[in-house]
């Protein structure tokens, strides 16, 4: 396995990975594959079926399968290789795949993980009670709704006011159900308010300050049992329960290689331009930062692409060594994770993050005693807030702050 | 209403149930196993730490360190030719305080009296040094070379497989109400059948008083004891080697870290005792105090997520040692309170009730010509050995954190000596939907090629929309 077998692997076929595929390709370079662990392309997108992307790509709404479809046209050159498991990823750009004939092996000049992200279920959040069958994620229903045609339940309650899960409330009116309730833990929705208005409309309560106590039934969903404000419980029956929100990096692969991962998350750190400690491999998309909308990460797949085709040809010497960017207290992960030098340009970098809890004051970027930057914010944790073209010096730890309004 | 008439009927599809059932098939009795959940399984069976025990720390002389040991022994004999997985781990009795420091000499000598010779005290040093992620508060360890960690699942369901080769049949959905016994045939009601049969084994697990009333009055009480388990992902697995065991207290029994067969790593169990026979649910407040003490024991857990948590029922009586006997006259054996120990145990169990028959009543001691014995060949689970998805199996992985392939979710359904009839007899015959997403990726999927194949079904028809 001397030989190098593709210039460029990239792991998965989200917005993302299409991105960086296509920007790969415009480049001219032929020899890329784009591999898929499911039998269709498209990531998330493909069974998500409300018109939430496209706007920033093809300023208008579409689809998730529409947009998916209007990217691939965009890069008639690129193949994807479905039913593709990638199974582990070794230094020197080497990826062992599974696909129905077996495992094998290949090596890439360059790897782009592009794997994406999930909601965290309800055994992940150590929700108590019995394991009935019924409850289920947001990923979970639009599949089961729109590749399957099949029905889960009839009456749910959604766990989790984000913008995904309002999705949850889209898809099941598609299926003519009206879920029982929304319940949420803190005293407002995560998404923009605006979106209770929907859940109005269809006449769905959202509990807030509400937390699950029990769930019941032996073997299908019968009830669940609810805490509000720590005092109150109320049992609400229903047959479904949808576990929305709080996702989390799909990175499997990455987390049991050779990268060095943020250690509270288990996310593969990556610089400005997307590298991770291996300089022979990128990670890029919701995999990363868990999770942006679809648009976002399209736009960051091509600027990673590109930096990529800049690499392979030999217009980019990178340095092996980086620097840590140091989140403070109340900040969720941040992207990049690293700084590292090139000889592309001055060294800058745009900053992305997201709080742990709703926030209403500033954030600064330091270097020692030095502030990169500082700009005043009202943020909410679901909520991606960015600070642009920051310059920094090479080989020194950079810290990103909250700063409290007196 | 027409009636079937049996040498053995087996009521209980647990592990030692399935053992039993075995047993007897294979001796040349017509043995039929019956089952009130949906598969094999259902019970306390379910939800264990699937250690293959040695029996190093039982109490010696009793019934449970024989059965252990015959259960032990028997099952390294035939892994094998079931394709059942062994992952050779060995286990350590990690002592935390100077309290239980001091009592290591004490679980030497006993594992030495049980016959585990090669038990042996090591010094705080080699344990750090084998055990790399453990917090260095650990004081020093008891090796125990040859405690081991087996698939708990895919053994009862081999034993039944074996069992069914050889003329047995089983029943599920089937609660065995009461019964009657004529001097030759017991004859049970099920409320939709009488089922009859000459020599009855209960095997009821946390319901063994009760089935033991058709009989007799039971000399003991079933006292449930709930134990809260916590899976992590399997990226936790690498920080252990071996399994680390707590040093029993009288107050505490600690809790257990080890890796599953299936990659992932265990933290568990919690010892409560409870009056609901069935119910066993997970609880908030014990989990986060099992991570706490996790964390404590292992500090590089703390950046690891959990797959799954589960609770299970352990059918514990006031008594320390098993509860088997058989009542002369009756045809009738009692196999009751086997706590924690039955996955290890079965086998032994199972040869103890089978010459116990033969001791008890004599008329029953043949029942025929022995059964040739078929091996079934069970599909490879275990995260050391080399699954489908990696020797290609001609179809597509459908379940991502397992790697579970289609060939092999159509095969679990589709094979005719036990075949998966419902979505948790599916999960444990192929890990399917077991892993970190909980179905995210896969559960439509996996709804659409178990339609009109289990129940209850994962999902229905959409509603007409006009």
């Amino acid at each position: 396995m001397s030989s190098v077998d593709i210039d460029v692997a990239i792991v998965g076929s989200g917005p993302s990975g299409i991105a960086a595929a296509t920007a790969l390709s415009k480049a001219g370079f032929k020899n890329i594959v784009v591999y898929e662990r499911e039998t269709n392309i498209g990531g998330i997108p493909r069974h998500t079926h409300h018109p939430s992307f496209g706007l920033r790509v093809f300023k208008r709404p579409m689809s998730g399968p529409k947009f998916i479809a209007a990217l691939v046209r965009r890069c008639p050159d690129v193949r994807f290789e479905t039913s593709t498991t990638i199974t582990a990823l070794r230094p020197g750009g080497v990826l062992e795949l599974a696909s129905a004939s077996g495992l094998r092996t290949i090596r890439a000049r360059h790897i782009i993980l592009a794997t994406g992200a999930r909601e965290t279920p309800r055994h992940g959040r150590m929700v108590p009670g019995l394991r009935p069958q019924g409850v289920i994620t947001t990923g979970a229903l639009q599949q089961y709704i729109y590749s399957a045609q099949l029905l889960p339940f009839e009456r749910p309650v959604i766990v989790g006011t984000e913008l995904v899960s309002f999705s949850a409330l889209w898809t099941l009116r598609h299926a003519g159900i009206i879920p029982v309730a929304m319940i949420e833990t803190g005293p407002r929705i995560s998404a923009y308010r605006p979106a209770t208005l929907f859940a109005k409309a269809m006449g769905v309560p959202i509990r807030y300050n509400t937390e699950i106590t029990d769930i019941s039934g032996i073997e299908t969903l019968t009830q669940i049992t609810t805490r509000t404000r720590g005092i109150k419980t109320a049992t609400i029956p229903c047959d479904g329960l949808i576990f929305s929100g709080c996702f989390t990096g799909e990175n499997t692969v990455a987390a049991a290689s050779h990268l060095s991962l943020n250690a509270s998350n288990r996310i593969p750190l990556v610089d400005q331009n997307w590298i991770t400690s291996d300089p022979c491999v990128s990670a890029i998309g919701n995999a990363i930062h868990p999770a942006d909308m679809g648009d976002q990460c399209y736009l960051e797949g091509a600027k990673a692409g590109a930096y990529v085709a800049q690499l392979l040809a030999g217009n980019i010497s990178l340095d092996k060594a980086f620097s840590e960017i140091r989140r403070g207290e109340g900040i969720k992960m941040t992207t990049p994770s690293i700084l590292r030098s090139d000889i592309f340009g001055e060294p800058h970098f745009d900053l992305s993050f997201h709080v742990t809890a709703p926030f209403r004051g500033a954030v600064r970027i330091s270097q020692g005693e030095q502030v990169l930057n500082e700009k005043s914010i009202n943020g909410l944790p679901m909520r991606r807030i960015t600070l642009r073209n920051n310059r920094f010096a090479t080989g020194y730890p950079v810290d990103v702050s909250l700063i409290a309004e007196n | 209403m027409s009636e079937a008439r049996w040498d053995v009927i087996v009521i209980g599809g647990g592990v030692v149930g399935c053992a039993v059932t075995r047993r007897f098939a294979l001796a040349g009795a017509k043995t039929l196993l019956l089952e009130r959940g949906r598969d094999i399984l259902s019970g306390a069976s379910k939800a264990n730490s699937a250690i293959l025990h040695t029996g190093f720390d039982a109490p010696p002389g009793s019934l449970e360190v024989a059965c252990m040991q015959a259960g032990y022994q028997e099952y390294l004999d035939i892994h094998t030719r079931l394709n059942l997985p062994v992952l050779k781990t060995a286990a350590l009795v990690v002592a935390w305080t100077e309290e239980q420091l001091a009592q290591l000499d004490g679980i030497v000598s006993k594992a030495h009296e049980n016959g585990v010779d090669d038990a042996r005290q090591i010094s705080r040093q080699d344990l750090l040094g084998r055990e790399t992620g453990l917090s260095t508060t650990a004081l020093g360890a008891v090796e125990v070379p040859r405690e081991y960690v087996i698939d708990p699942w895919s053994a009862p369901l081999a034993y039944l497989k074996q069992a069914v080769r050889a003329g047995a049949g089983y029943q599920f959905d089937t609660e065995v109400k009461s019964g009657a016994f004529d001097g030759e045939y017991w004859h049970l009601d099920t409320g939709q059948q009488r089922i009859s049969g000459r020599l009855v084994i209960n095997c009821t697990g946390t319901n063994g008083d009760n089935i033991e009333q058709i009989c007799r009055k039971p000399g003991f009480e079933i006292r449930p004891r709930k134990g809260q388990f916590l899976v992590y992902d399997k990226s936790a697995s690498a920080l252990i080697n071996s399994i680390i065991l707590p040093v029993p207290t009288a107050t505490t029994k600690g809790v257990v870290l080890t890796k599953t067969i299936f990659g992932n790593l265990l933290l568990g169990p919690t010892a409560e005792e409870q009056q609901d026979r069935n119910i066993a649910t997970v609880e908030r407040e014990m989990l986060d105090g099992l991570i706490a003490t996790g964390i404590e024991m292992l500090p590089g857990l703390a950046g690891h997520s959990v797959t799954a948590t589960y609770a299970g029922l352990r059918p514990a009586t006031q008594f320390k040692d098993y509860q088997i006997s058989a009542e002369p006259g009756k045809n009738w054996i009692g196999v009751n309170g086997i706590r924690s120990t039955g996955l290890t145990a079965a086998l032994g169990i199972a040869a103890h009730v089978q010459r116990l028959c033969g001791e008890t009543y004599s008329d029953l001691a043949n029942f025929g010509p022995a059964a040739a014995a078929e091996w079934p060949v069970m599909p490879v689970l275990a995260e050391h050995e080399k699954r489908a998805y990696q020797q290609g199996d001609g179809t597509e992985i459908v379940c991502h954190c397992e790697r579970v392939t289609r060939g092999e979710i159509e095969a679990a359904l589709d094979e005719s000596d036990v075949p998966a009839r419902s979505l948790g007899g599916l999960r444990r015959r192929t890990r399917v939907m077991m892993g970190r997403c909980n179905g995210f990726y896969c559960s439509a999927r996996v709804a659409e090629l178990t339609q009109g194949r289990i129940s209850p079904p994962l999902a229905g028809h959409e509603k007409d929309q006009s």
